[in-house]
């Protein structure tokens, strides 16, 4: 009778995720809450939607991280959004229960020639900063990447995943990106198209590695194949911070740095960790639980320097078309 | 399996009948539940409860002029004027037939002849699509009121708020006057309530004591078949066009409907519509379910939502482990023959549901409305409210209400302001992408998309011929 009064009166975890039902945050969110059940009790999934997936961590930052039963699922477009606009949500200010450092892979289609059409969009800026590099080269300074990109590469804005996977496969697109699972679901069987490069994954001294699915495909390895020499200079090093930025932190789960169920969390994720039915969804990418995690956004923040924040705004508002905001606070 | 089929054929009507709430907000509900289901049986409940909200959605629109969803706008249209004439049962009875046999037609055609979809889906591009959203634009603005100039503007306002929101070039707030909360852009139910629910409410509550008088409901039901019957050729046109739009990604059945209703009224020159002509809601109502089943062609062949139901309908199953657009899901005979089992088996179910109730819930029309108001408005609120449950979400039924209001009033097109809403994001995107990726000699080698732009043109000028001779007659 006392162990069923515990288990009726036990509170329950509650995952905040900042997007509508369906997204592949919250798909993500659920079969993550699911595992971690058997070891944590039921998981209820809190959805707060709003503007580009960030009043939903703004809330969890401005009142409900207070609550030791709360926990912040966050997605690589709010790493982006940390850099360029003004959010209430601060990594800074959290404790990593586990993230995913995960890829994200372009494909080219086998017949593209010409100048490369890409579907753009802030979710898509690193891809754009990886085409400057692979399609110039060594070049000046920023200015110069920005007309060479223009000359390069059509960024068609306003498509949606769904509609940019379906121009690709009719070849109205050339070039495309997507997350692993997807990468095997709509590009891996297509006879049409290839891998035409990757961002790696970051290691914690803030360089990044080749990924073990698809070696050889990393954009330094191609540029250095294409251009005798490793990547260098300030447009480089604008890449590296938004490409980390996204990709870094692609699936993370966040509480407040002394919440008293930190601990219990970790060891829970810790018992998932090799999940097949995680691996099935994302790919077979490693866990970065706890302090792992801790120290992936301590190199996140290392890579943030004037020059490298500046450029990255600068390339994105004039090559990308985006609004950009330059948040000298976060500047080491 | 036939057990889910059966729950899934009640769910679905239920959610059908509430006003303005719609499929896809049906679909959301299940997340909690879904995995609940053993995973083939999952997959027929939503798919029979897809196949029953469609049919069912027609009721509230008939009985009370509030559209269960938005695709249901156009069977309102010449759907409640019959009801207030005291033709409900007729009207509704006319609905399920046309729906039911096109659903169950375009049911066995969408699975028997996948390959040909998908060849289909893939010479049709961007301009193709463009071109589709400005006939539905034609259409709707010429068809749904006698005041084609009210019709334009009224879609010009519904366009104008559905780019409220952020630029999505830019990321730039548009439109919001500085509300964060707009900047997720407004929210579809909460606009279509405010729009057509909550004015006709109102006005019945105000004017009415009922709809309509009592009158021989069965007879009624079995003369709404014999209607069917008669105009069998104007249901299998509509459930073509609606087949047709539906395969075609992101445009949804709004488009689908409004189209088969324009073809309905051009093709009955001499006749009056939005006044009560039966042919007016067998027209749409055949586009209705044909455009669900095809909208799976494209969500389940290559993992693209054919429309919005079909993206919850895509998260709904791979909760239950099923990835679409994978070669796992095409090889998978089980799956699909769920699939095909729950959407024929929720529209024959639902249909035998309908024409049993409709002599029933007919009845309505002659109750006094004050009885069951509160109910109605309880649950249009309800339905309005979900996407944050805060005060922010009111206000917008407020406003959209206001709105609403206004239109009904002056005789702004309702339908026409509801389709610039809803295709304002996507005729933005794709021309966008259109002028990005095309130059105009493109365009001119591109024979389907002139084709549409010639019906699109044929559209608008012998419409307006045709009112200026009437004008020039009337003078």
């Amino acid at each position: 009778m006392m162990l069923f009064s515990v288990s009726v009166y036990a509170k329950t975890f509650t995952f905040i995720v900042p997007q509508k039902i369906g997204g592949g945050t919250s798909i993500w969110a659920s079969i993550v809450a699911k595992e971690l059940e058997p070891h944590l009790g039921k998981i209820k999934i809190k959805h707060i939607p709003g503007a580009r997936d960030i009043p939903g961590f703004n809330k969890f930052h401005n009142g409900l991280l207070n609550d030791d039963y709360t926990v912040m699922v966050s997605h690589g477009g709010n790493g982006v959004a940390f850099l360029i606009e003004n959010v209430d949500y601060d990594y800074r200010e959290y404790a990593s229960v586990g993230l995913m450092n995960l890829n994200i892979l372009a494909a080219k289609r086998n017949d593209a020639n010409g100048k490369i059409k890409f579907a753009g969009g802030s979710g898509m800026a690193p891809e754009g900063f990886a085409m400057a590099l692979l399609l110039c080269g060594q070049m000046d300074d920023i200015d110069s990447y920005i007309t060479c990109f223009k000359e390069n590469v059509t960024w068609v804005r306003g498509m949606k995943g769904s509609e940019r996977r379906l121009a690709f496969k009719r070849g109205e697109l050339n070039a495309t990106r997507e997350n692993p699972a997807a990468y095997k679901k709509h590009v891996a069987g297509n006879n049409d198209a290839s891998m035409w490069f990757h961002h790696g994954l970051l290691q914690p001294n803030g360089t990044h590695a080749e990924d073990p699915n698809h070696v050889g495909f990393m954009l330094e390895t191609l540029y250095a194949q294409t251009y005798g020499e490793q990547p260098s200079g300030r447009m480089y090093d604008a890449y590296k911070l938004i490409k980390s930025f996204r990709d870094g932190i692609q699936k993370a789960l966040w509480v407040r740095k002394d919440n008293p169920n930190k601990q219990k969390l970790i060891d829970a994720l810790v018992k998932i960790q090799n999940s097949a039915k995680i691996e099935a969804k994302v790919g077979k990418y490693n866990w970065l639980i706890g302090e792992d995690g801790d120290n992936q956004i301590k190199t996140l923040l290392t890579l943030i320097t004037h020059d490298s924040l500046s450029d990255m705004v600068r390339f994105s508002n004039i090559a990308l078309g985006l609004k950009s905001k330059y948040k000298s606070n976060l500047v080491n | 399996m036939l057990t889910e089929i059966i729950l899934g054929t009640l769910y679905g009507l239920a959610i059908g009948v509430m006003p303005a709430v719609g499929a896809t907000t049906g679909l959301v509900v299940l997340y909690p539940f879904i995995d609940t289901f053993e995973p083939y049986a999952g997959v027929a409940f939503v798919m029979s409860a897809i196949a029953a909200s469609t049919t069912g959605d027609s009721y509230t629109g008939v009985f009370l002029g509030i559209p269960g969803a938005n695709s249901a706008a156009t069977t309102m249209l010449d759907g409640f004027p019959l009801a207030l004439k005291g033709e409900a049962a007729r009207a509704i009875s006319a609905a399920i037939a046309s729906s039911t046999i096109n659903g169950l037609f375009w049911g066995i055609l969408t699975f028997t002849l996948l390959p040909f979809y998908t060849k289909l889906i893939m010479i049709l591009g961007v301009p193709e699509l463009w071109a589709f959203c400005i006939l539905a634009f034609s259409c709707v603005v010429f068809i749904s009121t006698k005041s084609w100039i009210r019709s334009g503007i009224a879609l010009a306002i519904g366009i104008w708020l559905g780019l409220i929101g952020v630029n999505p070039d830019t990321n730039e707030p548009r439109y919001t006057f500085g509300w964060f909360y707009l900047q997720d852009g407004l929210q579809l139910i909460p606009v279509v309530a405010g729009l057509f629910a909550v004015p006709e409410m109102l006005d019945a509550f105000v004017k009415r004591d009922k709809t309509a008088t009592k009158t021989n409901y069965r007879a009624q039901t079995l003369q709404g078949i014999k209607d069917w019957w008669d105009n069998k050729w104007l249901s299998f046109r509509g459930g073509f066009i609606g087949a047709f739009v539906g395969v075609l990604p992101g445009i949804g059945g709004a488009v689908a409907d409004w189209m088969a209703y324009g073809v309905t009224v051009a093709s009955n020159p001499d006749e009056e519509f939005g006044k009560g002509n039966i042919k007016g809601v067998i027209g749409p109502e055949g586009a209705n379910n044909a455009q669900k089943a095809t909208s799976m062609i494209p969500t389940v062949l290559f993992g693209i939502p054919g429309a919005s139901f079909a993206a919850i309908a895509m998260a709904l199953f791979a909760y239950l482990g099923f990835e679409l657009g994978t070669i796992e899901i095409a090889e998978d005979g089980e799956f699909f023959r769920h699939m095909e089992y729950g959407f024929m088996g929720g529209t024959l179910f639902v249909a035998i549901l309908c024409f049993i109730l409709t002599p029933i819930l007919a009845r309505i029309t002659a109750i006094k409305y004050i009885y069951y108001f509160p109910l109605l408005f309880a649950v249009v609120v309800w339905g309005s409210v979900q996407y944050t449950g805060g005060w922010e979400d009111y206000v917008i039924l407020f406003l959209a209400s206001i709105l609403g209001l206004a239109c009904k009033k002056w005789d702004f097109s309702r339908a026409s302001l509801l389709i610039g809403f809803i295709l304002a994001g996507r005729i933005e995107g794709l021309t966008v992408q259109m002028t990005s990726l095309y130059t105009s000699s493109d365009l001119a080698s591109r024979w389907i998309f002139l084709l549409i732009m010639l019906v699109t043109i044929s559209v608008i000028v012998l419409n307006l011929a045709k009112k200026f001779i009437y004008n020039s007659n009337k003078h």
